[in-house]
């Protein structure tokens, strides 16, 4: 390989437009969102940059304040099931038969080839109150009172005179299942890589070494995948955090994330500065939790876990 | 004669269609090491497994110290194995390593330290306890897995091709170190290898297998001096392969082939085709005189302390002579192309079926 410098033309050919596209399409928009984040709406059309801090300011009231936390704990707890749900899935991918492992990995990955709003509306199907779910729990229901009644129990409602469908769409559930419905493909596909990568020697080792599956998997295959396991956690949390559609559809304007109020700023509240500023907080909490995974990721590869 | 510590009882393994292992019975006694020794794809490495319990047996059985292992898995096997590319936890400190197959023995803390501290001693890496792995080189690892798997004071240690991820110098000296540490500890070692000088200088007894047969199980003596067949001939030290034809007239053996009517010292079975192996050091050259059997003079492939010579026969076939330092001077002074006679001591050649 040539130094770049050495063949300035042919670099530039490949800088270039791409640089380009990204000054136009996104240094540029980023740096006005910036300007907006410091300037005052003055009249319905009119926005000034005073260079203000107002607009970071208005990010402490509690009404904010409990959004952001609300985003934060939606997308914890999303992330963790994500975790939970994905490790043992990839674990039976990365120790599945080579020949249905491909297939394993097509249906994981099938989801990304329908468009995203399909998806959340079958969602929506799905979770109603007269949807495919309660259809499903309503019939578990209804086998078990009759169960119930045929050995005369029937008259005491053990389990309700009637059947109660749960509501999902319009609370915190629906969109935990819709947020964890659309990321965990990005929890499993980094954890089985990680996986995949893994010696089989080292889980031998330890049960050559008297430890049982549990200890082995707690003590050995754990530590060794936890790269992969940071990198599921961060590629799910990032945009579980900003998430607009899924909330939007399966919250039903109850449960808000940061990303329905900021469209409110910029669409129905005219304001423009509130919403930049947001946006651009958004961004700085990415920033610090994508720096604090490349710390412990740095310390990780000093202790040897790649 | 004492009760084997592991008994394989008639034991095949299948993949599939593929069969890895056939039919294979062995007795590994106690305190000795034993070589498991063929090339790459012969089974020897599946076989170590399913004494570990990392594979199951498609027929017969293995037994450790007389209990059959059937269904035993193997964290509950009185064995352990130090793999072949060592599996030293990376996220683990060395002392670590060694306290992590004694502590799923159960044992009090002080115990564990005592007997990590004593485990590190054996191997020389006292002072490398708090390493992690990363900060040590392929030796001072492989001595880490030693240590773990010694640490559990197991009845066999398994080793799976103990030395081939170690550079030549070094692997020297770790042979005769391994059989100091086996001198030392006790216990049996079996070593799966595919390098036949490494399981001639080490074990005390080395099962020869190829496409999960058993060809011959001796000790190493007898299998360079007297190989079962031509497989562990030709697999074992260098040698030469005469195609012969035996007859018998009284009570000589005579045979035909290239080597002109020989007559054999011992007697051997049956008549026919027949090879005659004989070893390179049985073969002395000297410069060419009338009559008796010659050749023309190859390349001297000088080693030191001899030379392997190559020879081509007046019909063409060539032979290998090992020759000392007084008979490479003289062979290297006469220059390739000269003419050289040979002379054979038949009292070392093996006659086996062809």
């Amino acid at each position: 390989m040539e130094h770049y410098r050495q063949n300035l033309r042919a670099f530039a050919a490949f800088f270039v437009p791409s640089a380009g596209w990204l000054l136009v399409f996104f240094v540029v928009p980023l740096a006005i969102i910036f300007v907006y984040s410091v300037s005052e709406t003055i009249s319905l059309t009119e926005i000034k940059t005073t260079w203000t801090f107002e607009n970071y300011a208005r990010l402490l009231e509690p009404e904010i304040l409990t959004l952001f936390w609300r985003s934060l704990w939606l997308a914890g707890i999303s992330t963790v099931i994500c975790l939970c749900v994905g490790y043992p899935v990839a674990l039976v991918i990365a120790t599945a038969p080579a020949k249905v492992k491909p297939w394993l990995l097509l249906l994981i990955i099938l989801p990304f080839w329908t468009n995203l709003l399909i998806r959340t509306y079958a969602l929506l199907n799905i979770l109603g109150t007269r949807g495919r779910l309660n259809g499903l729990l309503e019939w578990i229901w209804t086998q078990g009172d009759r169960a119930l009644t045929f050995i005369g129990l029937g008259a005491y409602d053990l389990i309700g005179e009637d059947f109660e469908p749960i509501t999902f769409l319009g609370r915190w559930s629906g969109v935990i299942i819709g947020l964890v419905y659309v990321h965990l493909p990005f929890a499993i596909l980094p954890i089985y890589a990680s996986l995949e990568k893994l010696d089989r020697s080292y889980l031998e080792a330890s049960l050559d070494l008297g430890a049982g599956q549990w200890r082995t998997f707690r003590s050995i295959l754990l530590p060794m995948t936890m790269a992969g396991v940071m990198t599921a956690a961060i590629i799910t949390f990032i945009p579980m955090l900003g998430s607009f559609l899924t909330p939007a559809l399966l919250g039903r304007g109850q449960v808000d994330m940061i990303a329905n109020v900021i469209e409110r700023q910029f669409k129905g509240a005219n304001e423009l500065p509130f919403g930049s500023a947001m946006s651009l907080f958004l961004l700085y909490v990415t920033f610090i939790i994508l720096a604090i995974q490349s710390f412990a990721a740095s310390r990780g590869s000093r202790r040897g876990i790649k | 004669m004492p009760d084997p510590i592991i008994s394989i009882q008639g034991v095949s393994k299948y993949f599939g269609d593929f069969m890895a292992v056939e039919d294979i019975t062995i007795d590994i006694e106690p305190g000795e090491i034993f070589a498991l020794l063929g090339p790459s794809g012969c089974g020897k490495s599946t076989l170590l497994r399913m004494i570990a319990g990392f594979e199951d047996p498609s027929e017969g059985r293995v037994l450790i110290g007389g209990e059959d292992m059937t269904g035993v898995p193997a964290n509950k096997r009185p064995v352990n194995m130090v793999f072949q590319s060592y599996a030293v936890f990376p996220h683990m400190t060395v002392s670590q390593n060694v306290a992590y197959g004694l502590k799923m023995d159960g044992l009090p803390k002080a115990e564990i330290k005592e007997k990590v501290a004593e485990a590190l001693e054996q191997v020389h890496l006292s002072q490398f306890a708090a390493r992690l792995p990363d900060q040590l080189s392929g030796g001072q690892r492989q001595r880490v897995a030693l240590a773990r798997a010694l640490a559990k004071r197991p009845r066999v240690l398994l080793l799976d091709e103990p030395l081939s991820a170690l550079d030549a110098k070094l692997r020297d000296a770790m042979r005769l170190e391994l059989v100091k540490l086996q001198e030392s500890v006790g216990v049996s070692f079996v070593m799966v290898t595919h390098d036949q000088s490494e399981a001639l200088a080490m074990a005390d007894r080395v099962a020869v297998l190829k496409d999960g047969k058993l060809m011959q199980l001796a000790d190493p003596m007898t299998l360079y001096q007297k190989p079962a067949n031509r497989f562990v001939a030709d697999f074992i030290g260098r040698v030469n392969f005469f195609d012969v034809t035996q007859s018998t007239k009284g009570s000589a053996e005579i045979i035909a082939g290239p080597l002109g009517a020989l007559t054999l010292p011992a007697p051997v079975t049956g008549t026919g085709e027949h090879v005659l192996a004989l070893r390179p050091e049985y073969i002395r050259l000297s410069p060419a005189k009338e009559g008796g059997l010659t050749g023309t003079l190859g390349d001297v492939g000088f080693q030191g302390d001899s030379s392997i010579v190559e020879v081509t026969l007046e019909g063409g076939k060539q032979v290998q002579a090992l020759a000392g330092p007084e008979d490479t001077t003289m062979l290297l002074s006469l220059g390739t192309g000269a003419a050289v006679a040979l002379s054979i001591d038949l009292s070392q050649a093996r006659l086996l079926p062809a």
